[in-house]
């Protein structure tokens, strides 16, 4: 396998209704991409799309009809998609173009628009469910996520409050990305007296409704090492599928997550991931998912997770600092795109670039990942300087 | 025994994914787009069909789009180009059949018609098809003010140059 770099990358900003049309919005992202690395689109050899439903989009087959926008025209172009986990997915997904020796260079460009769905894209997850066992109850996705978040904190005796304090911390990164949909502040008070939806799950536990695209620039090392002095290594990849019953796993802990965390820190040469890694990236659409995926990424110990987080653990300037970007819950949850900017993310983080979110210490090894499918599908990148 | 009894008489009293009131509503409702949003203005208010010239790639996209697919160049106002409303048959195809597959009472025409580099499908009225040739030329009849709400058929059709 040859080394991959990630050059670039660009985005757009994350808004709850976008006036562009997903190709526009994918042409944005790419664009920005490139220009970020000075290359023009005759210097790319191919392109890896990552979207989630065909439905949110509402145009099946949108791989397709995503394509140019992505600068797919005239080029070898191939979707993935497993639902949340495709914006990291898409990375492993280009990672293997270039590591393969097949291409020198490979657009990664991932795109969502959930706004299309009227009154709300909740009314496609619907069709997830199985038809025999669980539709007849007109199930919500919402419920998922309360079953897991009530199972977890009963597990470990973590409260609404803690998982509250992770939701401040991650959304308040957010105030600091150019892209990101939230504007203000948001207490621990905030969560905790934001409208209950699905208990345990309130308001504010929840990451928003978004449209946004992210694009990465990954090249071979020959190519990296000629447009860049700060190329950024992507060091290991790792993917999996737990079961498809979502009734069948330990809701407390994803499991799903542990195994392919393991083959991307093999890959990586890790061996003690919490002790080697100074970012992570869990994939956070829910308050509770952030720490309960820190688990899985087997960089916080199980049920002791809230006691580092109260001590600071996973704070900015904390031994390993918990979605620097703003994560799901402040960037924003443009399904697929959401995954790719924690990908975005570790590049400025590793080349010094974040700014205000700019973890100190020089870090030099970090950890994205995203989690979806039907809630069984997690992809890992790690990633170094 | 029919196929649907046959079915119904195993699933007849279990789930179906649309059960009137108890199925999540939910539409799509789609934004025109930066560009997509000025196409369908011109059409709307001036009657004008635009496209985009990408200079560097030498092609008129129609309908008019953001950005050239080709190099990526973003399109600006400067590449914004009135192609007129008089087009040529490209191609075109005569429907028979409704979508239920029972006859039309008068078959439609859909026409492919190249404006600028680019094609727009629409229908063809006032022209058997027997009178069409490929090649012919055909010219945009427009909805009365009034009626148009800025879309597609905001051009009622397009009808054989007289």
């Amino acid at each position: 396998m040859r080394k991959v770099a990630v050059v670039g990358a660009g985005m757009t900003k994350f808004v709850r209704r976008a006036l562009e049309t997903p190709k526009e919005l994918s042409f944005e992202a790419t664009k920005a991409a490139l220009d970020s690395c000075e290359m023009k689109l005759e210097d790319i050899e191919c392109v890896a799309h990552g979207s989630a439903p065909d439905a949110f989009d509402g145009i099946h087959q949108k791989g397709e009809y995503l394509a140019d926008g992505c600068g797919g025209w005239n080029k070898p172009t191939m979707r993935v998609f497993n639902g949340g986990a495709t914006g990291v997915h898409a990375v492993c997904h280009g990672w293997y173009h270039v590591a393969s020796g097949m291409f020198d260079t490979c657009l990664v460009v991932c795109e969502e628009k959930m706004s299309n769905a009227m009154p709300h894209a909740q009314g496609f997850f619907l069709t997830i469910f199985d038809h025999i066992t669980e539709r007849p109850l007109y199930p919500n996705l919402l419920w998922i996520f309360a079953m897991e978040m009530n199972r977890y904190m009963e597990a470990y005796g973590y409260t609404k409050e803690d998982m509250a304090i992770a939701g401040a911390l991650i959304k308040n990164h957010a105030l600091n990305h150019p892209a990101a949909q939230l504007t203000e502040k948001v207490t621990v008070e905030d969560i905790l007296n934001s409208e209950p939806m699905a208990y345990p799950v309130y308001r504010l536990d929840v990451s928003p409704v978004s449209d946004g695209a992210v694009a990465v620039v990954l090249a071979s090392e020959k190519v990296a090492r000629r447009l860049t002095d700060k190329p950024v290594w992507i060091e290991g990849v790792g993917w999996n599928v737990d079961t498809s019953y979502w009734t069948n796993k330990d809701l407390y802990y994803p499991r799903y997550l542990e195994v392919a965390a393991k083959m991307a820190y093999d890959m990586a040469g890790i061996r003690e991931p919490h002790k080697e890694i100074n970012i992570a990236e869990p994939y956070d659409p829910f308050n509770y998912k952030a720490l309960h995926h820190m688990e899985g990424l087997q960089l916080s110990p199980r049920g002791k997770t809230v006691e580092l987080l109260r001590d600071g653990h996973f704070d900015l300037d904390g031994e390993i600092p918990m979605c620097p970007s703003g994560g799901l819950l402040g960037v924003g949850n443009p399904i697929a795109a959401a995954g790719t900017v924690k990908i975005a993310e570790l590049f400025y983080q590793l080349r010094g670039e974040a700014g205000k979110r700019q973890v100190p210490g020089d870090p030099r090894l970090g950890v994205a990942h995203a989690w979806g499918d039907l809630m069984q599908a997690s992809s890992v990148v790690v990633m170094g300087k | 025994m029919a196929f649907r009894e046959r079915i119904e008489k195993n699933t007849g009293n279990i789930f179906r994914s649309s059960e009137e009131g108890k199925y999540f509503p939910v539409v799509s409702r789609y934004t025109a787009g930066v560009a997509g949003q000025k196409f369908l203005e011109e059409i709307k208010e001036n009657e004008k069909i635009f496209g985009t010239r990408c200079s560097k790639c030498e092609i008129t996209f129609v309908p008019a789009k953001l950005y050239c697919e080709r190099c990526f160049a973003r399109m600006e106002k400067e590449h914004w180009v009135d192609v007129g409303t008089r087009g040529t048959l490209y191609s075109y195809t005569v429907a028979y059949e409704e979508k239920d597959g029972s006859p039309k009472e008068t078959p439609s025409i859909i026409g492919a018609i190249k404006l600028g580099d680019g094609l727009l499908f629409h229908w063809i009225k006032e022209s058997s098809a027997d009178d069409l040739e490929i090649g012919m030329e055909v010219d945009a009849v427009f909805k009365p003010k009034g009626e148009r709400r800025g879309s597609l058929v905001d051009i009622d059709y397009f009808k054989p140059k007289k």
